[in-house]
């Protein structure tokens, strides 16, 4: 790593080249990536990555480069690279490093430096490959992948900061593939936390084989979708990336700030139906997207981004922060020293509230429910979001009729946030990752189920 | 120390373990800059190397990599490469394959000297957003860019590997936000070559400013079915997303749907289709795979038939041929397979062909990384673009989705056309495929 003398000696040299702020990211990060093809051990990889991210802030001009190698000299040669055509004289003078060491509420039982459990993640997934198999003659083939990772970090900045930690991840995810001679369909189940593989422990591997078996052949045989604008069910977990997609990229300052987001100026303002409460929190037991502190080193916490459909908060950065005028929330993340921070989301959801389900359904004429959803994606600028379904059923005559497939629901995020106008109380969340300017970080997604009375649903019937 | 000797130590220290082994170098240095209200915003500048060992001991393959260079990383990547070989199954057809020599290096031109000033680039950087953010109806430009990329990848092995193809790119893009009252539009622009100057400044920012402006007013067309044409870059897009279809390794792992298919008319017979990873035009020129085979041009579909899916050494044992040097793998994952330079070769039809009566044009595809199933060959995506009647342009849309499935939509040919174009990016150069028929969700 780096000691602190010499991260003292780059910080020091940073700011008198003239930037008004200095910081250090040092990373290592251990992986182990264990893959099985139906009964058999598929791949065994591991790695280790390493390198210092060094960031120089001149105004709100960002200058940002990086190494593998832990040398300060080199990082002092890259400080003056960068800033060879900011330099002035000196703004600021460092202050004297305070070293903390956040205590953490996640559980750290069995890590990756101290074994990587091999043998038994290779059990667990072929016992869950196994349970996939046989929920139907149909399943032809099973994937088994995880990943665990151990990611330390040390950051030191010219206000004082020197603070580390050690983040552990762990993800296990089965595919099943149905086929029936003529047509081939997928489903799958993951599974992922904040802590070590004792993660296995909480989870029975059958259900998870049992789920995605189960949902490769729902979507064998599930007819074309309908297209048009209609009311649609989203299902609670992963249908959470619709909040995810329609509102949370647009509360980040990272396009805030740059007025690139349709809520920029909306603050106290109603922006969703006075159902919708909304949270974005770090401080999760063992979730996937909590953190200690973020990548600035700021400690994590729970921000309340809108309360009974009123915007409360954005999520912000140093910079963005500086920016904006808006208080840091903790949110400086990154995906690993190849980039700077930007304000980014932890675990977000959608919190519970007190319809029914059955109402929900009972209340469609014609319309979709999207039992489980995949991934998306949203232009900040105009709030337009896409994202898929990943099982769904029709809705006819205030019953569920047959499963559809290939459909995906467009609209733009503040029109589906005041469409949401039911919202049922069984909260669950769900894995995901999340690609952005600072790169793909673990985020968690999550919401009850509720009801949107009108999106674009496209299908291909 | 160079990577030579760093990979010749290291191979012999396999080779000592009673292990054969290669091991890939992918080594970058890159800058880029990016602009906002006039001024830089971001300048950044960096240098990174990783090494990926692969080792083959007893028929059993594990795989590692390291970010550093000194003796005992590299002895610790050894280390687990071998102990990761002892979980995996015995696995006979993936081995280190001895490989011919490449012919001739790479071109020194894909890595050209560019004595281009910082200055110069910041410059451009600045009135590419500043005279985007000038013009009418543009409210900011929130997402612009300009990079300059130098990488390169080794490949060495056991079995006497040792090449390398070093090479050059330079990136501009910009995303301006166009806005008409309540009405706002974004659509992304960019450019790519191999020196500086192949970047249009002001072509790039004319591009960017229609492309989002003319979006403004747009809106969705009716539900139903129609043809449709995409252009450059979302046709590349939806080939790419979609590129397992000629995937070996899918085929042994029984999942590719074309696996029973070789031999067979499984496409419109107006369609042919190569890879060409040789053309110094393109900006994904590769001179060899991932296991170090040297490259060469692979006919995929010939007039709709099928007659080759991709192989590396592994797969291609498993099926009992060669290796069509398509082995993809970077320093951190293990052996697959990877299109290079996917051509769409001129079909038949014209023009007039391509543009006759209703159909759309779609520009952009969203959430084609995530509303799309590569095993059913099925999509549903977000879309923009406009309709067309006999070529002339009706109204610009947005506000839909287009879905269809791209095995059978290939089958579902109205026309293909009689010239080829890049894509944005130069990964893939294509005849534009008008479609039949995909189901449209809008108004």
């Amino acid at each position: 790593m780096l000691t602190p003398d010499v991260a003292r000696s780059v910080i020091d040299h940073g700011l008198s080249l003239g930037a008004d702020f200095a910081e250090l990211f040092i990373e290592r990060q251990l992986r182990s990536n264990v893959s099985t093809l139906a009964s058999t051990v598929e791949s065994v990889q591991s790695g280790i990555e390493f390198g210092i991210g060094l960031r120089l802030v001149f105004g709100t001009k960002v200058l940002y480069g990086y190494t593998n190698r832990p040398s300060g000299d080199e990082l002092k040669r890259m400080a003056s690279e960068l800033a060879a055509k900011d330099r002035r004289d000196p703004r600021t003078s460092a202050v004297a490093f305070d070293y903390r060491h956040p205590e953490t509420i996640h559980s750290q039982q069995k890590i990756l430096s101290d074994d990587p459990q091999i043998d038994d993640k290779i059990r667990f997934l072929l016992s869950a490959s196994e349970a996939a198999k046989a929920t139907n003659e149909a399943i032809s083939q099973t994937r088994g992948n995880n990943l665990q990772r151990e990611q330390q970090i040390t950051i030191f900045n010219s206000e004082g900061l020197h603070i580390e930690d050690t983040r552990h991840y762990v993800r296990s995810v089965i595919t099943a593939i149905a086929s029936d001679g003529q047509n081939q369909a997928s489903g799958s189940k993951d599974m992922g936390g904040l802590l070590g593989w004792e993660l296995a422990e909480q989870v029975d591997a059958a259900e998870l084989g049992q789920e995605a078996g189960r949902q490769a052949m729902v979507n064998l045989t599930a007819k074309p979708c309908p297209s048009g604008t209609m009311p649609v069910v989203m299902g609670n977990g992963f249908g959470g990336v619709i909040f995810h997609e329609a509102c949370g990229h647009l509360l980040e300052t990272t396009s805030v700030a740059k007025k690139a987001s349709v809520f920029h100026d909306q603050m106290g303002e109603m922006i969703a139906n006075e159902k919708v409460s909304a949270v974005d929190d770090g401080t999760l037991s063992d979730a996937w997207g909590s953190i200690n502190i973020d990548d600035e080193g700021m400690p994590t916490q729970r921000t309340q981004l809108i309360k009974n459909g009123r915007l409360t908060s954005f999520l912000a950065d140093r910079l963005g922060s500086e920016k904006t005028g808006y208080a840091r929330t903790g949110s400086g993340r990154r995906e690993s020293y190849r980039y700077a921070p930007a304000s980014r989301m932890r675990n977000t959801f959608i919190e519970a509230g007190t319809d029914r389900f059955e109402d929900m359904i009972a209340s469609i004429d014609r319309g979709i429910y999207a039992s489980h959803m995949g991934g998306g994606s949203v232009t900040p600028g105009t709030g337009e979001f896409n994202f898929a379904v990943r099982e769904g059923y029709y809705i006819e005559n205030g019953k569920i009729q047959y499963p559809v497939k290939g459909a995906t629901l467009i609209s733009t995020g503040p029109k589906v946030l005041r469409e949401i106008s039911m919202v049922s109380d069984n909260l669950s969340l769900a894995c995901g990752m999340c690609g952005s300017v600072s790169g793909a970080i673990p985020t968690t997604v999550g919401q009850p189920t509720l009801k949107v009375d009108s999106i674009l649903v496209g299908g291909n019937a | 120390m160079t990577q030579q000797s760093v990979a010749e130590r290291l191979l012999n220290w396999a080779k000592d373990a009673g292990a054969e082994a290669d091991l890939i170098v992918n080594e970058s240095r890159s800058l880029s800059l990016k602009a906002l209200n006039g001024a830089l915003e971001e300048h950044n500048a960096n240098s990174a190397l990783t090494l990926g060992l692969r080792v083959v001991h007893e028929n059993r393959v594990g795989t590692a990599y390291s970010e550093a260079t000194d003796e005992d990383a590299l002895r610790f990547m050894l280390d687990q490469a071998l102990m990761n070989a002892r979980y995996s199954e015995a696995r006979p057809e993936e081995q280190i394959a001895p490989v011919s020599a490449l012919e001739k290096a790479p071109p020194e031109d894909l890595n050209p000297e560019d004595e281009t000033e910082i200055e110069t680039r910041i410059q451009f950087a600045i009135e590419l957003e500043s005279r985007l953010a000038g013009k009418e109806r543009i409210r900011n430009v929130p997402y612009n860019g300009v990079s300059d990329v130098i990488r390169s990848r080794e490949v060495y092995s056991t079995q006497g590997a040792a090449v390398m193809q070093s090479e050059r790119m330079q990136y501009a893009y910009a995303m301006p936000l166009a806005a008409d009252g309540d009405d706002t539009a974004m659509q992304a622009a960019m450019q790519a070559g191999r020196h500086f100057g192949d970047l249009d400044l002001d072509a790039l920012i004319d591009l960017a400013y229609r492309r989002s402006t003319e979006l403004l007013g747009a809106g969705p067309v009716a539900t139903g079915h129609y043809d449709v044409l995409f252009d450059a870059n979302v046709q590349a897009q939806l080939f790419q997303a979609f590129s397992q279809m000629w995937s070996g390794k899918w085929a042994q792992d029984g999942i590719n749907p074309f696996r029973d298919r070789l031999g067979k008319t499984v496409f419109d017979d107006r369609l042919t289709i190569v890879d060409r990873p040789r053309v110094t035009d393109g900006l994904a020129y590769a001179a060899f795979d991932a296991e170090g085979v040297p490259t060469q041009e692979t006919q995929l579909v010939k007039q709709g038939c099928l007659t080759t899916l991709i192989h590396n050494t592994a797969t291609g044992r498993h099926f009992g041929v060669s290796s069509t040097g398509h082995a993809a793998r970077t320093a951190k994952t293990s052996l697959n397979v990877g299109l290079h330079q996917l051509f769409v070769l001129p079909g038949p039809d014209s023009e007039a062909d391509l543009s006759a009566d209703t159909y759309l044009v779609i520009s952009k595809l969203d959430g084609l990384h995530s509303g799309i199933n590569p095993v059913s060959g099925e999509f549903s995506c977000g879309a923009s673009g406009a309709l067309y009647r006999d070529g002339e342009r009706v109204q610009m849309v947005r506000g839909i989705t287009v879905a269809g499935n791209l095995y059978k939509m290939l089958n579902q040919v109205r026309a293909v056309g009689d010239s080829v174009r890049w894509d944005d990016q130069k990964q893939s150069c294509m005849a534009p495929i008008r479609f039949m028929e995909l189901a449209v969700s809008g108004a």
